[in-house]
């Protein structure tokens, strides 16, 4: 079994012992209390709009959610059978596989039967007690019982990061006859096992509103799911979408890359954070690095092309990086990386100054887990 | 897939058919241990009756075998899907006839809007359905086992404390034999009538103490043996338990492994089709643009490094595909050696489509 998996899936590593995996979940737990700081942080430099860091934050929180859900599904892991453990992506994400949230939305859909038949945690907790009292011993699988009974409340309660979160779309303002939306919506990448955030800005030239237009919104929410690959740069998105839909004008794409996940102790890197990581040699709890990545893609100008016989349409021209010659083609206008970090990682970023860092932004996580912007 | 449906609705009731069989042997083994306490000496459990549950959990296992098989035509919808994510559709072929650009960007538009993903959610969720099954019977299996095993702690330790007075017994009787054999010859040598007497009495004495000893003796040595009997009777019940419990775990890593490898294969699979085929064409399309503008010289110049880079990144992410397909083959290759090996007489008969000979 483990030689079968190893071969396909060198990358996935399980969590087995019990500590390993609760300290694995209060690193993201803590993690994601940042990420929003990070947010605010660019709003306040004008990066974002106030819709966007909110829009941002709801899927930050979102997915807060998720990794508090699947800490009490592997609460109990290691510590009898049957528990199950969490597979993660330890090579370049640091994040759970794709699969673990496949397996969630699963069981989110057959939540409220499982919670029906299972005891309240009042009673469970009444059981354990006897359970140590009378027996001395310890009440391994009522515990489990009750870590599954809080991870199917949680599921319950919904607002989890899913696998696919479908696109929903917000009015901004209106541009003479038309219509300027912000339609965003979220995946974990089934590829790298990340979560990605999509932003795009879209004019409507429509007769009727996008959102209430029941001909065109569903289509366009499905092609916007079905483009949602990692593998296709945000050039061949928007041009997809603005072929497909005559009378949507995709003005400007953005894709949030959150993560990957860097640590010392869990994960495998190569290059220089995995120097920087090693030489900090920071306590549990300091020990990882956060990159977030933001494409960002802009169209320049419009162009008719003509349409058939008698009609003719927009065609978006997107501006691609002047710059994009140098290295790989990312089919973007613009990329930024940025590292969140404790900071002893930080300090020993600073000292060995490695190549390669010097354009990524850099937050450093201070005392109370203050966001300090560095350049 | 009615036809999944009724098969996993079958399965749930032979296990649990097989668990009811399997708890009534447990309490009967428990029963006998209730019974062994009152000093009754019979066990009714008898070789038959364990191999009708082992019958039972073998009717089972096929039936579970054959449900992990079924998932096999669940998942031949996928290679359909990537099909026609390949091929040209009639209508796409007939405008193909007149026009093989508009054929082609037709066929792009559908590209575009192709997804897999609830058929993977519904891959997850089917075979989710039989882990949980089998992960039921493997729980099952395993308070069963404790259940049993405790006892037989409790038994084996009876037996150890059995065992221990029989051997002091027979020390007690194996010592006692000097004492008589000396008392025998001082009486035969003994001349005084009132001395030959007293030491008459105290043969005596050593006598009824001797055949108290050699009864308790046998009363312990038939003890040591009912409690034997009954060990090796719940012994042979958890390696029952025990192997049965090894085929669960067989199944639920076959399946885990196979539903795992799926996903990650159809999904990169799906992803490298789209990117493919979609890449070349968005760049194609922008670059038409691009070229009339005033920078045209330099986006020109950027432009050819960037195809070149394009393409050698291209060849390189085919090599890490082919790369990843093959090691995905050999680790299915593996997994199912590992599922023929133990049921090499159900594959058999699937293959051989030889139901009801």
């Amino acid at each position: 079994m483990t030689e079968a998996k190893a071969a396909l899936t060198d990358d996935h590593a399980e969590l087995y012992d019990t500590l390993v995996a609760r300290r694995y979940f209060a690193k993201f737990d803590q993690i994601s209390t940042h990420l929003s700081r990070v947010a605010a942080e660019l709003e306040g430099e004008g990066r974002l709009t106030r819709t966007e860091t909110r829009v941002l934050g709801r899927y930050v929180t979102a997915l807060a959610l998720t990794f508090r859900a699947l800490s009490w599904k592997y609460l109990m892991t290691g510590r009898d059978v049957g528990t199950g453990r969490l597979t993660f992506d330890r090579h370049e994400s640091g994040f759970p596989v794709a699969q673990e949230l496949m397996v969630m939305a699963v069981d989110a859909a057959q939540a409220t039967k499982h919670l029906a038949g299972m005891a309240s945690e009042a009673e469970l907790k009444d059981r354990m007690v006897r359970q140590i009292v009378g027996d001395l011993a310890v009440p391994t699988k009522l515990q489990f019982a009750l870590s599954q009974r809080l991870y199917y409340e949680a599921l319950a309660l919904g607002g989890l990061f899913l696998s696919r979160n479908d696109p929903d779309v917000q009015w901004i303002e209106d541009i003479a006859d038309r219509r300027h939306y912000l339609v965003h919506w979220a995946v974990y990448d089934t590829q790298t096992n990340l979560p990605v955030v999509y932003l795009l800005n879209l004019h409507d030239s429509g007769r009727k509103p996008l959102p209430n237009d029941d001909r065109r919104w569903p289509q366009a929410q499905a092609h916007l799911m079905a483009q949602s690959l990692d593998g296709l740069k945000l050039l061949t998105i928007a041009k997809g979408f603005d072929t497909d839909f005559p009378d949507l004008h995709p003005k400007r794409l953005r894709r949030i890359h959150l993560g990957p996940m860097y640590s010392h102790s869990f994960t495998l890197q190569s290059g220089p954070i995995s120097d920087v990581l090693s030489t900090a040699r920071a306590p549990a709890g300091m020990d990882w690095a956060l990159v977030w990545t933001i494409e960002d893609l802009v169209a320049e100008r419009v162009e008719e092309v003509k349409d058939g016989w008698f009609s003719t349409v927009e065609r978006q021209i997107y501006t691609l990086d002047p710059f994009a010659g140098k290295g790989a083609e990312t089919g973007a206008t613009r990329t930024d990386r940025m590292v969140i970090l404790p900071e002893r990682p930080y300090q020993a970023l600073a000292e060995l100054n490695p190549p390669g860092f010097r354009d990524v932004r850099k937050f450093v996580v201070g005392a109370n887990g203050r966001i300090l912007p560095q350049r | 897939m009615a036809d999944f449906d009724a098969q996993i609705r079958e399965s749930q009731e032979q296990v649990a058919a097989a668990q009811a069989k399997m708890a009534e042997i447990t309490t009967r083994i428990e029963a006998a241990r209730g019974r062994l306490d009152q000093g009754e000496s019979a066990i009714d459990i008898e070789n038959a009756t364990l191999q009708d549950v082992q019958k039972q959990a073998d009717l089972m296992n096929a039936n579970i075998a054959e449900l992990i098989m079924g998932l096999d035509d669940v998942t031949a919808g996928f290679s359909a899907e990537f099909q026609e994510m390949r091929s040209k559709t009639g209508m796409e072929s007939l405008v193909g006839f007149f026009s093989s650009a508009k054929s082609e960007s037709m066929r792009q538009e559908r590209l575009r809007a192709a997804t897999i993903d609830d058929k993977l959610q519904d891959l997850i969720a089917k075979s989710d359905v039989i882990v949980r099954l089998l992960q039921g019977q493997l729980d099952s299996l395993n308070v069963q086992k404790g259940r049993v095993e405790a006892n037989l702690t409790a038994t084996l330790d009876e037996r150890e404390g059995v065992v221990a007075s029989l051997e002091s017994t027979r020390g007690d009787i194996a010592a006692m034999d000097p004492q008589i054999i000396q008392l025998e010859n001082k009486i035969s040598v003994e001349q005084d009538a009132a001395a030959r007497t007293r030491l008459e009495t105290d043969l005596a004495t050593l006598n009824t103490r001797h055949n108290a000893l050699v009864q308790d003796e046998q009363v312990l040595l038939a003890k040591s043996q009912t409690l034997e009997r009954y060990i090796e009777k719940g012994k042979t019940w958890v390696d029952s338990l025990q192997n049965q419990a090894a085929t669960q775990l067989v199944l639920i890593n076959k399946l885990q492994t196979d539903t795992k490898q799926r996903v990650v294969l159809y999904d990169a699979l799906t992803s490298s089709l789209k990117t493919a085929q979609q890449q070349d064409v968005a760049h194609r399309i922008n670059e038409i643009g691009v070229q009339t503008d005033q920078e045209a010289q330099a986006a020109m110049a950027a432009i050819g490094v960037a195809t070149n880079d394009r393409m050698a990144q291209m060849l390189e992410s085919h090599e890490d595909h082919m790369v990843f397909a093959r090691q995905v083959l050999e680790a299915k290759a593996k997994a199912d050696e590992r599922f023929a090996r133990r049921f090499a007489a159900i594959v058999e008969k699937h293959d051989k489509n030889a139901y009801g000979d």
